[in-house]
């Protein structure tokens, strides 16, 4: 028994450690994490931030390809589509191999994207370079980063994550006069070879991520077992987390954040519009805008801040954001047919403090649904999977808008999406139990949601061998094989007899 | 030979008095001798005063013969008889003074313009003595929309440039494209150089693709919409720049991510040879440690919510 013997006083070392930390972060020097979340912010800025700005240089493209408005945007339409797309590509390679390499590598690609973008001939060039190029590039760099962020924080997750996100809506105040400046001074081509160079910083970013050894690693050893082909895909599989698409709770979640999605962007697109053809002037109609832009920043922080006191669980807080979002995306319309400024202008700061709140929280929610070992595949599916639900929602409020003549009723199904979204939160396991449950800690091959020890995880983790199997089966017949420490001790120990 | 000399120098002497009459600069329009006046269609504008200026801009297409007609209702004291004139672009015409009677509370002054060139358009004012203006501006229609910024474009590629008119102003027959040379505006021919110059009408708007581009061929650009009875200029500048332009800031950029990056890896290689030499399983220890810590305070963490 030499081999456990280390563990085991690492593992009776740790704990003790454990708690007598602050807790703010479990990097192994601390602060780290704090630093992590600066690489964050950078690097979401220059992925979602520069695809807000882009419409800058959507103006030009119109002017120098001679194409329609609606073909140019399905520039931006493909690279936002790629970036979710490819965001459990991106997971599962960091699954399978270092985080850091992966971001690193997403850097250079969202920057040789635009790099190329700058030598462009003709609109399908942008629609590879800026498009799917760049897309690959933001999908290895985006959902990586939040779940390497987060997996640096418990205490502090939410506002880590508040604060990152935050840096969408900051950055895009600033990048629309810079890239207005770039675009007058070097022409489009120009400033796309800038802004090329400006994503790399997301390498640097990247770099700041500590090469950690993957606890997946030992499962190559023992798949050598079998055939190559089937351990193969076993391995892809779960690199990917796709046996989470039969993990209850996580389905249900997605669903809801599909079916929120559905209704989140409806605003965005249409409230300029809306706010136009209710009578109000451009610049009114534009100031609408930046000021639920402003709220959505200041949302993003203070619900991060708030959930983070643990009052309430974070499935309640989202609950209670999204429902209230859902309700001013439906009376949206119904202030301004009032005529009253005033009203558009309070239901819309309010839309925007609620949708920045949410988003806050929808990424925070899932390890506590998965548990932070599947986070990161469970990210990368989620972002796929929502994809959809933006894809619907805007050509249905489009057609809405066509088929009646106004905005009332696409502003109205947007927020009933939203609403139903809440509703099937609401079916989540343990929904309405007051005290937070603790995250699975293991692949639930039952019908536990709670799991074994973590560290035992650690030493027999592989997709399907029969060794994991083997320890759950005498785990669950101990009555004492949850929580405690030692008890668990017992189990793995008995494990390792097993072999 | 006296004789015909001196009938040459009569001949000379009548040339050069005629001439002198024919050079004298007439304030009023000076129809072309070949458009007789008749044949001109009629328009009427007229402005009623209340104060004592008022700016009216009249937008002409083609030559037509405009009667302006201007009324006032006049001041405090109510003149019987008040002297009233026309000027054109500040010049008084000649000719137009008269004497104006007080008709039912108001000044009335009213004439007819010849309208048939660029010379004729301009700014038209009836003043009634020296206290009520009306100004009638006539030109043809502006092209509303320039483009204040200048285009820049690359050596080597090519660039559209793009006039429009708008919507609510009528269309112009024709467009034509002027670049400017020192204080000269010299007329595009695509005819001349197919290969460099295209032009794209359509009938509100025009584009004037320019391949190639070299750095001589920056500067302005005019774009005239052309009517029956003027061309009206827009302006756009065009600067063509290298590719030397934009590459400096993007090699500094990428200098400087790669610094940052060398800075990074250096730092945290600095960072574990240090926890290296501080023992040997130290490393080791620190792996599974914080595989350990990674999920304990877990654990840990939801027992304090627990608690909570």
């Amino acid at each position: 028994m030499a081999q456990p013997d280390p563990s085991l006083r690492d593992m009776t070392n740790a704990k003790p450690k454990a708690e007598g930390k602050s807790d703010d972060d479990e990097a192994p020097d601390g602060g780290w994490g704090w630093v992590l979340v600066g690489a964050l912010f950078v690097s979401t800025s220059l992925v979602f931030g520069l695809m807000r700005s882009l419409g800058i240089f959507f103006v030009e493209f119109v002017q120098y390809f001679e194409e329609s408005a609606q073909a140019i945007s399905w520039i931006s339409s493909t690279g936002l589509a790629a970036q979710q797309f490819f965001s459990p590509l991106g997971t599962a390679l960091c699954n399978a191999y270092d985080t850091r390499v992966v971001v690193m590598t997403g850097g250079c690609l969202a920057g040789l994207g635009f790099i190329l973008a700058s030598q462009a001939t003709s609109l399908v060039h942008l629609y590879l370079t800026m498009g799917v190029i760049s897309g690959l590039g933001w999908g290895l760099v985006f959902t990586p980063m939040v779940a390497t962020v987060m997996a640096h924080f418990t205490r502090r997750r939410t506002l880590v994550l508040g604060v990152g996100f935050s840096s969408i809506g900051l950055s895009s105040f600033a990048f629309n006069p810079l890239f207005q400046l770039l675009v007058e001074t070097y022409a489009w081509r120009g400033a796309l070879l800038i802004l090329g160079a400006l994503s790399l910083n997301i390498v640097a970013c990247g770099a700041l991520i500590r090469p950690r050894r993957r606890s997946k690693a030992p499962a190559k050893v023992d798949s050598e077992r079998r055939s190559s082909c089937a351990a193969t895909l076993r391995r892809v599989s779960s690199y990917l987390e796709l046996s989470l698409l039969v993990d209850r709770p996580y389905v249900v979640y997605t669903l809801a954040v599909t079916l929120l999605n559905v209704g989140y962007f409806v605003p965005y697109f249409h409230l300029v519009a809306h706010s136009r053809q209710a009578g109000f002037s451009e610049y009114q109609a534009a100031f609408v805008m930046s000021a639920a832009g402003a709220t959505d920043i200041l949302g993003r922080i203070v619900s991060g801040w708030f959930s983070d006191l643990g009052h309430f669980r974070l499935i309640h807080l989202l609950t209670v954001w999204t429902t209230l979002a859902g309700l001013f995306i439906m009376l949206l319309p119904v202030s301004s047919l009032s005529g009253s400024y005033a009203a558009l202008m309070a239901i819309s700061l309010l839309y925007g403090f609620c949708s920045g709140a949410l988003t806050s929280l929808v990424f925070a929610v899932v390890p506590m649904i998965v548990g932070v070992e599947r986070m990161m595949g469970a990210l990368g599916l989620l972002q796929l999977i929502e994809s959809s639900g933006g894809l619907l929602g805007t050509p249905l409020s489009g057609l809405l808008k066509d088929v009646t003549g106004n905005y009332t009723a696409s502003f109205v199904v947007a927020g009933g999406f939203v609403v139903l979204g809440t509703l099937t939160m609401t079916t989540l396991p343990h929904y309405f139990s007051c005290k937070e449950l603790p995250p699975p800690q293991r692949r639930s091959l039952g019908n536990k949601d709670k799991g074994l020890d973590p560290e035992l995880e650690q030493m027999h983790r592989s997709p399907t061998d029969t060794s994991c199997r083997g320890v759950n089966e005498v785990c669950s017949n101990l009555k004492e094989c949850e929580g405690d420490n030692w008890v668990t001790i017992t189990c793995w120990k008995n494990a390792k007899d097993m072999e | 030979m006296a004789a015909s000399w001196k009938r040459l120098l009569f001949h000379i002497l009548l040339l050069l008095v005629s001439c002198r009459h024919i050079n004298t600069k007439t304030p009023g329009p000076t129809p072309p001798p070949l458009v007789p006046i008749s044949s001109l269609p009629t328009d009427e504008r007229s402005v009623s005063l209340k104060g004592e200026s008022h700016t009216e801009n009249v937008e002409l297409l083609n030559p037509v013969n405009l009667a302006l007609q201007c009324t006032w209702t006049g001041n405090q004291n109510k003149l019987p008889n008040i002297t009233g004139f026309w000027r054109k672009d500040g010049d008084e015409v000649e000719n137009s003074r008269v004497t104006v009677q007080l008709e039912g509370d108001e000044y009335e002054l009213k004439r007819v313009f010849s309208i048939v060139s660029e010379e004729s358009l301009g700014s038209y004012s009836c003043v009634f003595g020296s206290e009520a203006k009306i100004e009638f501006v006539l030109a043809a229609p502006q092209i509303g929309e320039v483009r204040d910024k200048p285009i820049v474009s690359y050596v080597g590629d090519s660039v559209v440039i793009a006039c429009k008119m708008e919507e609510t102003k009528p269309k112009p027959g024709s467009w034509n494209w002027y670049k400017a040379n020192g204080t000269d505006k010299e007329q595009i021919f695509v005819v001349a150089e197919p290969l460099r110059y295209e032009i794209k009408n359509e009938e509100r708007k025009t584009k004037l693709v320019v391949h190639n581009l070299t750095e001589a061929d920056g500067g302005l650009y005019y774009c005239g919409a052309v009517y029956a009875i003027s061309t009206t200029m827009g302006h756009v500048e065009l600067k063509v720049i290298s590719f030397q332009e934009p590459l400096k800031p993007f090699i500094a950029i990428v200098i400087e991510v790669i610094v940052l990056v060398a800075a990074i890896l250096l730092y945290e290689k600095s960072q574990s040879k240090k926890n290296y030499t501080e023992g040997n399983g130290a490393t080791d220890q620190m792996n599974t440690m914080t595989q350990g810590e990674n999920n304990g305070p877990e654990g840990s963490s939801s027992t304090r919510q627990r608690k909570i």
